[in-house]
């Protein structure tokens, strides 16, 4: 088999990172593809679950392709098919229901799995989570969730209380949920282990001022506090319905009262499959710059996978690398060579982006130039090396987002003073008084002089034909007319010279 | 050619933009070079008397020094030219062809046209080249203007006009959103009616990587990265299917295709679209609450959004927008195209296009090809097939298989082609270039033989404005001496070349004759004539009868495909074909300023018009990297040549990119020749530059 036909090929996982590999082998041509999912839904946007989780977005609305797109393009999309196991010497993948897939190329497109910390109560005795706590990785899990707090809402309504929850983990997806739960009305609070918020993406500073921006949106988090058990106990309620609350002890022998958690405390890679079959994992499953794990036959791209020591998470990289691996399965001579990652919060009235890894950058070397105000809520720091932003952490204010990002991904030698003055903005520069010869209409080309020099709007008009051609410069011109002095003692407005530079070009 | 009275006053239009001012015109005096005045023409509805300073000193080019009044051929050996009568100049000209074409096909002989002119010399110039040549080598500058538009809105409504609506309907609308147009500049009357539309209580969005004159109107203004316009769509799409926004009665009911677009723009979250775009993801989502609850949207794109190698896929997108929001066809709302040159509508639609014939018809469509011949008086198997689009119909002169041949009407090629110095040596290696033109354009002055001829005010013709009306230029004064019509041109070079068929050459006639060739195709002037012109203030093609009204909207009921319904295409965002890198680290943009139009040739003559030469417009944070301040000469090259000219220091421009004015020789030679796969567009809007200050 040539590398021009990648032959019959298999996919585990129907993520985000399938999704587009599939797109891109479609468009390449390459036909025989079985897409094996574990989840009942179609490859859907998982960036956007706490969205939905938020109302903002309808699931339909993150749906990436239907059933019915796949089917057209003649892949097998198997929907709720988990795979067992990998017998890499037969090349065959067989379902949990026994059922044997055989392929010429497998990707392993498993994505990550939540982390589930060690809290005493967490999971029942058959195994499963309690039902008042939550993971937060799966449609089923958002909708889950989404159900849950909709139906105590009603109730808490019907009785004059809240709903309480407590979010574990103060990470990125930790804020996200809180944000959201906050906004349909949920008390939510977040504990988070590490010292700060956003531990493994951004200094003490930056998540100082996230907490304090928390706290002013009525979310109050607990930093160095890690939760240790979980108590569901109705004997603390003569209620014994659901509407009882439940206790979350921290480790430092505080205990929250809630009706709800969330279990954000980070992900793995999904590795299982491939270390029973005996690939070579580490944290994730590793693969060269061809995206080939160490069975030739075998990919892994996407959150499962680990390229020079890295995994990622982020969908960025996992795109990159699908549409990589699709040029690569179509026989394209391409290689990955790691992606540049922004990491960017989504939540209503929590600003946070994290470009590359400042951490790492700055402990590596890199110099720090950054703007801090704890009042305002905002921190922003840029790192830079050999004259390049290489990494940064913008908090609460995120006016020149749009501009450092493309500065960051396009590697632009920066002068000196750039990066300062990225963060200090544009000082706005105003004339003081319109000078004659500044053009007030140009369609005209007419200055202000010219204006002064006439009488009224009808002989500007008629000698100059300003305020004739696309009308904007009429307010100036009434202006200057009305502050001629021959008109009487010019007013002493403070404000008319900005109101004129507004009309400016 | 009867020049009106003294003191007598024509209506007619402007000679530049797609706008089409009307003005009158009124001559002071006897001699050919007494006065002429431009004065309000009050009534016309599109600019209501109003006019930009091109307008008001539109004649400054009569009685001209530099205006051409003779034929002039060069002696190629010493690249003297030399003052000949007409009929040798034409006698040249037609035995070279005839040479030519004998030893190297009719092919080896092509035409350049150009949207500026009027539809009887367009659709002249299409029959001279498909009957008179027999080539199948001509198109024209048009396909540098809004091609990608045009492409768009045939894919998606089964029909090209730039507005389907009148442009006073932008008034009437609660939310307009400018993709790339810099109308406030580009076309200036037009911006009363955004006026008009905020004194109402209406919105404005303008998306543009500079804060323009037309940027300043605006209450939201969004400042994408060039070449990023597609995935702000997409972005905008994404949130209002998110927000349950979209019109799903409408999209049931008159579209076919959106689910796709549905599907496809779920991958298009803000934070994705801030970072490819530069647009913060709260920009993004005010502009999305905003258009979320309208009633009624306008969506214009203008060539920011279309001169794009992704041009066509990019105006879809927008298009997928208003057909999402259930906008087009709804009254006082829609997708429109701001039409850029005065007849870059007309010139579309009549045979200049390597593709078409008259009508917008397809020259590979048979019962198209019966019809015009019939009107031709030809058989239709004589009628050649699809040529080369513009840039690869210059790009292929003097090349082997490529034309050796070519004749410029109405386009200053050196000045307005992509990657200029590319096409300049490429006119070089013609064995001959013949020239029409009214002064010694850039183009001109390489050509072998120049032919001078009419311009505006001097003969009568129509230009079908941005929205498809069809106006009419009335002639106001004789031309100079020694001056002749285009039509004039081509009969003449027809009956040489031994052509038995009808150029007419009085514009009437001809617009008559056009009238017929078009009735039934796509845009059908059937109805449309001189007096109807005069009496209704310009008609609104399609008009297939006398009795018909004309038609100022369209879509109301249905779009122009075979069921009815719009089509929406999955795009998806490419970007750009030059990326910036570490040798070309800035992207670089072009545009047009108040003062002048297109290459210049004209206005850059006309003395009451600032010329100030090129410039490069940058944000001090870029200034102060290289270490230039307003007014020092600086350098911009990119990977097809450079350019130096004075840095104007604005805080109004993206600190990543720097704009330059394309009315001078220079901007083009910097800009890329990508072209877009559907239009052919070039990539005028945006490419890889490098900027240093001038040592």
């Amino acid at each position: 088999m040539t590398t021009r036909d990648p032959g019959r090929v298999v996919v585990v996982g129907s993520g985000m990172a399938t999704n587009r590999l599939v797109e891109s082998l479609v468009a390449r041509g390459i036909d025989r593809i079985t897409v094996l999912g574990g989840e009942r839904h179609a490859p859907y946007n998982r960036i956007l679950l706490s969205a939905v989780l938020e109302g903002t977005h309808s699931v339909d609305a993150i749906t990436l392709r239907t059933s019915a797109w796949y089917a057209e393009h003649g892949v097998d999309l198997r929907l709720g098919a988990r795979v067992d196991s990998l017998d890499p010497g037969r090349r065959v993948v067989e379902l949990v229901d026994g059922e044997p897939v055989a392929y010429d190329t497998l990707v392993l497109a498993t994505g990550s799995l939540p982390t589930l910390p060690p809290i005493r109560g967490l999971v029942r005795l058959d195994g499963r989570l309690h039902e008042r706590l939550h993971s937060f990785r799966h449609l089923d899990d958002c909708l889950r969730l989404s159900a849950d707090v909709a139906g105590r809402l009603v109730r808490a309504e019907a009785t004059g209380t809240s709903v309480r929850a407590v979010v574990v983990g103060g990470g990125l997806l930790g804020l996200q949920v809180a944000r959201a739960l906050s906004i349909r009305g949920v008390r939510t609070e977040i504990v988070e282990g590490s010292e700060h918020l956003l531990r493994s993406h951004v200094g003490a500073p930056a998540g100082r001022v996230l907490a304090r921006t928390l706290g002013r949106l009525d979310t109050p988090v607990y930093t160095g506090a890690r939760a240790v058990t979980f108590t569901d106990d109705p004997a603390t309620s003569e209620d014994p319905d659901s509407s009882a609350r439940c206790g979350l002890t921290l480790d430092n022998g505080h205990t929250l009262e809630t009706d709800l958690v969330v279990i954000t405390a980070g992900v793995r890679p999904s590795v299982a499959l491939a270390r029973r079959a005996g690939l070579a994992v580490r944290r994730g499953v590793v693969v060269d710059d061809t995206l080939t794990t160490s069975d030739p036959a075998v990919r892994a791209v996407g959150d499962c996978a680990e390229h020079a020591g890295r995994t990622t998470g982020f969908v960025p990289s996992a795109w990159e690398q699908a549409e990589l691996l699709a040029a690569r399965l179509a026989g394209d001579d391409v290689h990955y060579d790691g992606s540049r990652v922004v990491a960017r919060l989504r939540a209503t009235d929590l600003d946070v982006a994290v470009l590359g890894e400042p951490e790492r950058e700055v402990a590596e070397g890199g110099e720090v130039v950054e703007v801090s105000n704890p009042i305002t809520g905002t921190h922003r720091r840029l790192v830079v090396r050999d004259h390049r932003i290489v990494a940064a952490t913008m908090v609460g204010d995120l006016s020149r987002i749009g501009l450092v990002t493309q500065l960051f991904d396009r590697r632009t030698v920066l002068a000196p003073h750039e990066p300062g003055e990225l963060l200090l903005g544009d000082a706005p520069v105003r004339p003081a008084v319109l000078v004659d010869d500044a053009e007030v209409c140009a369609c005209a080309g007419v200055t202000a002089g010219r204006v002064r020099a006439c009488g009224s709007l009808e002989a500007v008009r008629e000698t100059t034909r300003a305020t004739t051609g696309c009308g904007g410069c009429a307010p100036t011109v009434r202006q200057l007319l009305a502050q001629r002095p021959s008109l009487g003692p010019t007013p002493a407005d403070p404000e008319s010279p900005e109101r004129l530079e507004g009309n400016l070009r | 050619m009867t020049p009106s009275p003294v003191g007598s006053t024509v209506r007619t239009h402007c000679p530049y933009c797609s706008l089409q001012c009307g003005m009158t015109l009124t001559q002071r005096g006897t001699r050919a070079t007494s006065a002429l005045e431009v004065q309000a023409w009050a009534e016309f509805p599109v600019n209501e008397g109003a006019l930009c300073r091109k307008g008001w000193t539109a004649t400054g080019l009569r009685g001209h020094r530099e205006r051409l009044t003779t034929p002039l051929v060069r002696d190629r050996r010493t690249g003297e030219l030399t003052a000949v009568s007409w009929d040798d100049a034409l006698d040249l000209v037609a035995s070279r062809i005839a040479d030519l074409r004998a030893e190297s096909g009719a092919d080896s002989v092509a035409v350049f046209g150009g949207g500026g002119l009027t539809n009887e010399k367009a659709y002249l110039l299409g029959k001279f080249a498909r009957v008179a040549l027999g080539t199948s080598q001509i198109d024209y500058n048009g396909r540098w203007c809004m091609s990608s538009a045009a492409s768009a809105g045939n894919q998606a409504f089964g029909i090209d006009r730039g507005l389907p609506f009148p442009l006073a309907d932008v008034e009437q609308a609660d939310v307009v959103v400018l993709v790339g147009s810099n109308l406030a500049e580009t076309m200036p009357p037009a911006a009363r009616h955004l006026d008009r539309l905020r004194d109402r209580g209406g919105r404005l969005v303008v998306i543009d990587p500079r804060l323009t004159a037309t940027g300043e109107r605006a209450d939201h203004l969004l400042q994408p990265v060039p070449g990023t316009d597609l995935p702000v769509a997409l972005g905008l799409l994404h949130l209002l299917d998110a927000a349950g926004a979209l019109d799903e009665d409408y999209l049931a009911a008159r579209t076919t295709g959106f689910d796709d677009v549905r599907r496809s723009v779920a991958t298009w979250w803000p934070e994705r679209v801030e970072r490819v775009s530069g647009i913060a993801a709260d920009d993004l989502r005010a502009v999305a609450d905003l258009l979320a609850g309208a009633d009624r949207v306008m969506v214009l794109t203008a060539r920011g959004a279309e001169q794009h190698s992704q041009g066509t896929a990019t105006v879809l997108a927008w298009i997928n927008l208003a057909l999402g929001l259930g906008m087009c066809g709804k009254e006082h709302a829609g997708y429109g195209c701001l039409t850029g040159q005065g007849n870059g509508q007309g010139g579309r639609e009549h045979g200049q296009k390597s593709d078409q014939l008259p009508g917008y018809r397809m020259i590979d469509d048979p019962a198209a090809r019966d019809h015009v011949a019939g009107v031709w008086g030809v058989d239709p198997s004589t009628l050649p097939g699809p040529g080369r689009s513009a840039y690869e119909l210059l790009d292929s002169l003097g090349t082997e298989g490529g034309p050796r041949a070519l004749l410029v009407h109405g386009s200053n090629i050196v000045v307005s082609a992509p990657n200029a110095t590319q096409v300049t040596a490429r006119l070089e290696a013609l064995d001959l270039l013949v020239v029409a033109d009214i002064v010694m354009s850039e183009t001109a002055a390489m050509a072998d033989v120049v032919l001078p001829v009419t311009q505006w005010a001097e003969e009568s013709g129509t230009m079908t404005n941005l929205e498809g009306r069809v106006v009419l230029r009335e002639q106001a004064v004789a031309p100079p001496q020694g001056v002749r019509s285009d039509l004039d041109v081509l009969a003449g070079l027809a009956t040489r070349l031994g052509c038995a068929a009808d150029f007419p050459l009085d514009p009437e006639v001809a617009f008559a004759e056009l009238a017929r060739a078009s009735a039934g195709g796509r845009a059908d002037y059937g109805g449309i004539t001189y007096d109807r012109i005069r009496a209704e203030h310009g008609v609104f093609w399609p008009c297939p009868t006398a009795d018909h009204p004309g038609t100022p909207r369209l879509f109301a009921d249905t779009f122009a495909t075979p069921d009815g319904r719009a089509r929406c295409p999955v795009v998806d965002h490419v970007g750009a074909a030059e990326q910036p890198d570490a040798d070309y680290p800035v992207h670089l943009t072009t545009g047009r300023v108040l003062a002048q139009y297109q290459s210049g040739a004209q206005t850059r003559r006309v003395k009451a018009l600032d010329d100030t030469g090129a410039f490069v417009e940058l944000h001090p944070m870029l200034a102060g990297r290289i270490g230039a301040r307003d007014g020092d000469r600086v350098v911009v090259r990119t990977r097809r040549g450079e350019l130096t000219a004075p840095a104007r220091v604005v805080t109004t421009i993206r600190p990543d990119t720097v704009f330059v004015p394309f009315h001078w020789v220079g901007a083009n030679r910097l800009t890329n020749d990508a072209l877009d796969p559907m239009s052919r567009m070039p990539e005028f809007k945006v490419c890889a530059a490098a900027i240093e200050r001038a040592a």
